[in-house]
């Protein structure tokens, strides 16, 4: 099971309870951007480019609450930037689990075997390593040599001392299907307790024919690598979004399903795009034109695809009907089931 | 750590450019090429002051329009009407400009190397590695 219970139960619960509450639009993870300096300069990060006395502020640990708090998602995702860099990431962490939010650190791992000390095990904390392949496609990703090798290093160590670890991986429709599947065989290999997987969302604009032919290569790329898959692969996230990476379902974004907070403010309306800020989580919500996002509707977001808009909306068609719950019950009994 | 690869259109980068509006309509869109510039901007104010700082905001319906900055020099945000802006300069370095994925591929080994040295001794510097 790529999940506890205890966590499953938790989202289950606090997505029926909205939708006993009648609530149209509610966030299922936050993402809390707490700095954007990162240790690694890798080429074509669409969230790092900023003057280093933007990349110097960093979101203290009472202002991350603060957006957790305002926002009650379940779950809080920790990108940035780096977040092992912030100097008082522990008592943000800390601050998180204590509120009983399921925490992932998202980490480059280059520093996270050092920091282990500062983290106390728990069911509500997991380290989320980003790792984009084998050796090679990875260490070419992050444009230095040798950190797919520290990061195994550091899965191993945080596994040996009771953390949940996960790995976080984005395709680009360069990707070896082949390659793939065997860099699964050796995360799962080391014991991680799930994958995350996603294509990667391209920020340059294209004609609508392309956007198509490229939303399509996507789908090729996940049938390629998802079909016929090894049942002791664990993927840490809806089986109906890897049915919709696969083609096989089609979705709308679901963009407020994972609100984003930074130094900024709130960002509208999704964590890649930045059409502005808002002060609050509630102006966020209401203030923000949501039909003017998504495939179809908004040419930046032709031909995305990625976790953070569709994820949500797997997680509604589950909840959201009865053939969509059978469907994931069928899938994550049977993961190669049509 | 991102999930996002950046392919950004290598089309010419706007520093150096200032931008002083003739009207409603050209000051909008001054700020929203500012609000999409990866690098610092100095604003002219009709009172003849400056502010050079990072624009990261900008509310452009109501009844007073504003931008909101970072300053370079100062903490905190700074907010703006559009009516007190005179000119738009965009005077910080294009943080952006030069760093997508492709230009990477298509440089040359000794070149990414060089790269890859100086940010690891950026990142050394502050303790980050």
């Amino acid at each position: 099971m790529a999940v506890p219970v205890s966590q499953m139960y938790t989202v289950t619960k606090y997505v029926l309870t909205q939708k006993l509450r009648g609530v149209k639009r509610y966030p299922l993870v936050l993402m809390l951007e707490p700095l954007f300096r990162c240790n690694l300069a890798c080429a074509g990060c669409g969230k790092i480019q900023y003057p280093d006395h933007v990349l110097d502020k960093r979101l203290t640990p009472a202002q991350c609450w603060a957006a957790a708090d305002e926002c009650a998602a379940p779950i809080i995702s920790i990108p940035g930037g780096e977040p092992l860099i912030h100097p008082e990431m522990p008592e943000i962490v800390r601050g998180l689990v204590e509120r009983k939010k399921y925490v992932y650190l998202c980490t480059n791992a280059i520093l996270m075997e050092r920091k282990l000390d500062d983290y106390p095990p728990s069911k509500f904390l997991t380290f989320s390593v980003h790792m984009d392949g084998l050796r090679d496609e990875h260490d070419l990703a992050v444009c230095r040599d040798g950190v797919y090798d520290v990061a195994v290093k550091a899965i191993k160590a945080a596994l040996k001392r009771g953390h949940r670890v996960t790995t976080n991986t984005t395709l680009f429709d360069d990707a070896n299907p082949e390659r793939v599947r065997k860099f699964f065989d050796e995360m799962m290999g080391l014991g991680v307790e799930g994958m995350m997987i996603s294509p990667g969302y391209s920020y340059q604009k294209a004609p609508d024919q392309q956007h198509f032919l490229k939303r399509s290569r996507t789908t090729e790329l996940f049938s390629k690598i998802l079909s016929n898959r090894k049942r002791d692969w664990q993927f840490n996230q809806s089986p109906l979004f890897l049915e919709f990476l696969m083609g096989r379902r089609q979705y709308q974004c679901t963009p407020w399903g994972n609100p984003t907070y930074n130094v900024f403010g709130w960002q509208r309306p999704c964590y890649l795009l930045q059409e502005g800020y808002a002060p609050s989580f509630r102006e966020l919500m209401e203030k923000t034109d949501w039909d003017a996002y998504g495939t179809g509707r908004n040419e930046k977001c032709a031909d995305c695809m990625v976790h953070c808009g569709y994820e949500a909306s797997a997680v509604e068609d589950t909840f959201g009907s009865l053939s969509g719950f059978t469907k994931t019950v069928k899938i994550t009994l049977l993961p190669n089931a049509r | 750590m991102t999930d996002a690869k950046y392919h950004a259109p290598e089309a010419g980068s706007l520093e150096g450019r200032v931008f002083r509006p003739a009207n409603a309509g050209e000051l909008s869109e001054a700020i929203e090429l500012a609000f999409d510039y990866r690098g610092d901007i100095t604003v002219e104010l009709k009172s003849g002051d400056r502010v050079m700082g990072y624009l990261f905001n900008r509310t452009a319906t109501g009844a007073q329009p504003t931008i909101e900055l970072f300053p370079s020099t100062s903490s905190g945000t700074m907010t703006i009407p559009y009516s007190e802006i005179a000119a738009i300069a965009f005077t910080g370095e294009d943080t952006a400009t030069g760093k997508s994925w492709e230009t990477w591929i298509a440089k040359k080994d000794s070149e990414r190397r060089l790269e890859v040295d100086r940010v690891a001794a950026e990142a050394k510097a502050r303790g980050h590695l």
